[in-house]
């Protein structure tokens, strides 16, 4: 997903200030982490007057507004995303959003995904490294391959009684890890 | 500025395409052209360039006008928006693209205004860097494990719950045995292909659970 949104200048001072406390104090990125559906998100702050110049002959870029640029790379749908999004971040969305021209805040939904729809822009080509595991199979898959490593370093040497009792409990340990990974289903 | 998380990197590029007023078909729509004909699974050109976790090309046609009372303004040109997320360092990844896909490269980037090539790596990535916007507020859930160590734990994880399900009830010395054999044929496994196998090629054993 691609968003661009327009901010007066003065304002971006303060998102920008934000977004430093943001990375500094990583418990305010817990919601962010706790929905476990983006892999990576960025927000990039392009000043009025940064469009890159690449030549002379390349019309300069007379612009009021500093823009606003959001990328995300999330599992599920459309739909899936700005309604958890809406539901469980809106005081972190307000905060980001609120600087930008007309943005009527996250909740109601509906008002919220209107602008979404507005100031969003299409992809034309995308790649994924791992297009069948969401985040939360990703970071289950890292937990079993930890879980298996520590077994087989453990049971090397012990019997097979020993061995049965430590595989039980390394199933224990693994079970609510072992999800298979697929095409994602197709929402509406 | 934060182009990095952890161990991943996040490049924003943008680089402003190329008008030209004389042309049939214009360098945006031949670059879209382009990039629907790219394939997206493990004959992904970002598939040969192994650290990529995602990444996308985007054509950016123009800004996005909300509504009085906001003003209404126009982008000069369109860009291309390059956005990728990759381990290690940003030197080494532009000197991999212009090495290892250069064709590839060219083919999207000769759109694009003051586009160098690849013969020269110092002069492309130097190119890139003046495309480059420096991001604001990165955020990667996972930000501590390679591409590879995804795909070999992704892979490790299809392979326990495959074993689980097949050894159920076996006696414990059997049972420790084919875990010996499980642990060898893991080792020699090859990684899976960054990008995926297409949907219909998917082996069975790949999917214990459909």
């Amino acid at each position: 997903m691609n968003a661009v949104t327009p901010m007066k200048t003065w304002k971006t001072p303060i998102l920008r200030l934000f977004f430093f406390a943001l990375g500094a104090i990583p418990p305010l990125q817990n919601d962010l982490k706790n929905l476990s559906f983006i892999h990576f998100a960025r927000w990039v702050i392009v000043r009025r007057t940064q469009f890159p110049v690449l030549s002379e002959t390349q019309p300069r870029e007379q612009l009021k507004y500093d823009y606003l640029i959001f990328f995300s790379n999330f599992n599920g749908t459309w739909n899936q995303y700005i309604d958890a999004f809406s539901a469980v971040l809106a005081r972190g969305l307000n905060v980001i959003w609120r600087w930008s021209e007309k943005f009527p805040g996250s909740r109601p939904v509906t008002g919220f995904k209107r602008y979404i729809t507005l100031v969003q822009f299409d992809t034309d080509y995308y790649y994924n490294a791992y297009p069948r595991a969401a985040t939360n199979d990703v970071k289950a898959a890292l937990r079993v391959h930890d879980a298996l490593r520590d077994f087989a370093r453990s049971s090397q040497q012990i019997s097979p009684a020993e061995f049965d009792t430590a595989w039980r409990q390394l199933l224990v340990r693994v079970q609510p890890d072992l999800g298979s990974t697929g095409v994602a289903p197709v929402g509406t | 500025m934060s182009n990095t998380n952890g161990q991943i990197y996040g490049l924003t590029i943008l680089s402003p395409i190329v008008q030209d007023h004389v042309l049939d078909i214009s360098h945006a729509i031949e670059l879209r052209q382009y990039l629907a004909t790219l394939p997206q699974d493990h004959t992904s050109p970002f598939s040969i360039l192994d650290s990529t976790h995602m990444a996308r090309l985007v054509v950016m046609d123009d800004v996005v006008y909300v509504g009085a009372p906001a003003c209404e303004e126009h982008l000069k040109s369109r860009y291309l928006v390059f956005e990728t997320n990759f381990d290690g360092d940003l030197d080494t990844y532009l000197s991999r693209m212009a090495a290892e896909i250069g064709d590839v490269v060219d083919s999207v980037w000769k759109h694009c205004v003051g586009y160098p090539g690849v013969t020269d790596t110092g002069a492309f990535i130097a190119y890139m860097k003046r495309c480059q916007i420096d991001t604001t507020f990165f955020f990667a859930d996972v930000n501590d494990h390679t591409v590879k160590e995804n795909l070999k734990a992704l892979q490790v994880q299809s392979a326990l719950a495959h074993f689980i399900a097949h050894h159920q009830g076996l006696p414990p010395a059997e049972l420790q045995r084919a875990f010996g054999q499980l642990l060898c044929s893991l080792d020699k496994a090859p990684l899976p292909p960054p990008g995926g196998l297409p949907s219909e090629k998917t082996p069975a054993e790949d999917r214990p659970h459909e």
